[in-house]
């Protein structure tokens, strides 16, 4: 047992790089263990009680899942709908985004602070009352509907990432272009846009993830027509064997780790951590 | 300001107007319905406070405050805490395993709720991950982290740490090395460095996580849908229920307004904080 003496650890290693060790392993097993144990799940066959390691591996699962219609039908569903919300929340946060980061007026406060109050209130019952606004408008159950909650979910962030993004802008890069003979539109899109096109880019790939994810909302008022992936999870969890909602949970996850390998380059904590700041 | 064009006005006013349009229609508009609805009474005599009485006097509903409050000061706490300390040995060790872990750390952020619940449920429920182990041990070891406040708080801290970590990390950032290494050559101690220099430094920032974490975890519904027990509740899973089961819409509204102003003390912290530096001010 001498390996498993932790004075031998201590003075091999030394006191820094074990606590080090220390640190990493809390680290991984408590963030990382269930993700890689949801991974192994997907891939096994056979996974019965006392084993810790499947006793089979193998795809059957995913054949499984995928002669699931239901299944099939929210994946798709999903991503539209992510698609719309992210195309849409752009379109319409954008401008706004520009124009707060560019100009003081009058109101511009209020404008900041109705994001934030939308923030503070909470989720759950916003949902419940847009539902019973919904019941009146006839919009329960209805793709507008479902849009719109998905829409109200990634909205201060899409509206504050993107104003720090064109805030990061310099002023004098837009000037002396306007100098040399550019319009304001040329402008805009030959300097303003490109500079700050990564801090967008990363709010648009929150704005999509979260609405891949999003489930409380949907669950709300999108019943019984838009039954998104997350909505399915919700069966999934209670009703299905392990092996078929860690194939599910697989299929969930796949996309968003896609993009953040896209954008890993733009996504570190100064990006990030700006989005929750009233600047 | 500057003086502007009536045209400069009429830009800003066509760029803004839809998000307020949209901003009025999906979020102004419902929380003033629901303050309204939460004020009716039942017999629907008029303006009544029946709603707020019922939910500081009855027996359940009182348990199930007291119930979500506890867990989310834990959950606000125990985030913090570990946050910060993680954040500070990320900022000031450079090692291969600090790089390591500022890599990885953000990634929960990116896994969809329900499938971060999913995962954590196979491993600590009573035929998980963690009772397979213990019986290559011999054991029969039940964690008994399933539909209760400890498995609630235990999820709530694998969602947290990573969000608080990534506002707290980016704060310490900015703290420039030139300023503590020469704090350190004046002799200052590095206790006192800490408390003199970096906490003061960072509080505004830890002041943000906090808000943020009180605010999502007060109205939290997902994780406690999914792995609390029936009795007590949280308060969004009690919302929800009063809503879909029992159609009270008036008590779900009230509820909301409830749970809104619980998070609106923290809100005004946030703001206070935010306000001081006027930051938000500049243009």
């Amino acid at each position: 047992m001498k390996f498993l003496n932790p004075k031998r650890w201590y003075y091999t290693l030394g006191r820094e790089k074990l606590f080090e060790l220390l640190i990493l392993a809390v680290f991984l097993l408590f963030f990382y263990v269930p993700l890689l144990h949801l991974f192994m799940l997907a891939f096994a066959n056979k996974y019965q009680v006392p084993a810790v390691i499947p006793q089979e591996f193998g795809l059957k699962w995913w054949k499984y899942v995928f002669e699931q219609k239901s299944l099939v039908s929210s994946i798709s569903l999903s991503f539209i709908i992510a698609f719309i919300t992210t195309l849409l929340s752009m379109i319409i946060c954008l401008p706004a985004a520009f124009v707060l980061a560019r100009f003081n007026f009058r109101g511009r406060k209020l404008i900041m602070l109705s994001f934030l109050i939308g923030n503070a209130f909470p989720r759950i019952g916003l949902y419940t009352s847009i539902g019973i606004v919904y019941y009146k408008f006839n919009l329960m159950g209805t793709f507008i509907g479902v849009l719109l909650i998905h829409m109200l979910g990634s909205m201060m962030l899409m509206i504050w990432l993107s104003v720090s993004a064109f805030r990061s802008v310099p002023r004098e890069q837009e000037d002396a272009a306007r100098d040399a003979g550019a319009g304001p539109i040329r402008t805009f899109f030959n300097i303003t846009l490109p500079i700050a096109w990564p801090g967008i880019a990363v709010a648009a790939m929150f704005t999509f993830i979260a609405s891949l994810g999003e489930n409380q909302g949907t669950l709300l008022v999108g019943l019984p027509k838009y039954r998104t992936m997350p909505v399915e999870m919700y069966g999934v969890i209670l009703d299905y064997p392990a092996t078929a909602g860690a194939v599910f949970a697989l299929i969930l996850i796949i996309p968003n780790l896609i993009l953040l390998l896209l954008m890993r380059k733009y996504v570190g904590p100064e990006t990030l951590a700006r989005g929750y700041k009233m600047n | 300001m500057e003086k502007r064009t009536w045209k400069t006005n009429l830009f800003i006013a066509a760029m803004i107007a839809p998000s307020l349009i949209l901003t009025m229609g999906i979020i102004i508009y419902p929380i003033i319905n629901t303050i309204v609805t939460s004020f009716r009474s039942s017999d629907g005599s008029g303006f009544s406070l029946e709603y707020y009485k019922f939910i500081f006097t009855d027996k359940i509903a009182v348990n199930n405050i007291t119930y979500t409050m506890g867990i989310v000061i834990v959950t606000v706490m125990g985030s913090i805490v570990i946050s910060y300390l993680l954040a500070l040995y990320l900022r000031f060790t450079d090692s291969k395993i600090s790089k390591f872990i500022g890599t990885m750390y953000l990634l929960p952020r990116f896994i969809p709720q329900l499938v971060a619940v999913y995962a954590m449920i196979t491993v600590i429920r009573d035929t998980g991950l963690l009772n397979r182990i213990s019986r290559l041990f011999g054991k029969d070891f039940r964690p008994g982290l399933m539909y209760n406040a400890k498995g609630i708080t235990l999820m709530n801290l694998w969602f947290n740490i990573p969000f608080a970590t990534m506002i707290i990390v980016a704060s310490l950032s900015a703290i420039p090395d030139s300023v503590i290494e020469s704090a350190r050559d004046v002799g200052a101690k590095k206790l006192n460095v800490f408390f003199k220099m970096i906490l003061p430094l960072s509080f505004k920032d830890v002041m943000i996580a906090m808000t943020f974490v009180f605010m999502s975890n007060v109205s939290a519904f997902t994780t406690p849908y999914v792995i609390g027990g029936n009795n007590p509740i949280m308060l969004g899973v009690y919302l929800r229920k009063q809503f879909s089961e029992y159609a009270n819409y008036e008590l779900a509204a009230a509820l909301s307004v409830v749970m809104f102003l619980f998070s609106s003390v923290s809100a005004v912290i946030y703001i206070y904080t935010n306000l001081k530096e006027k930051e938000w001010e500049k243009v």
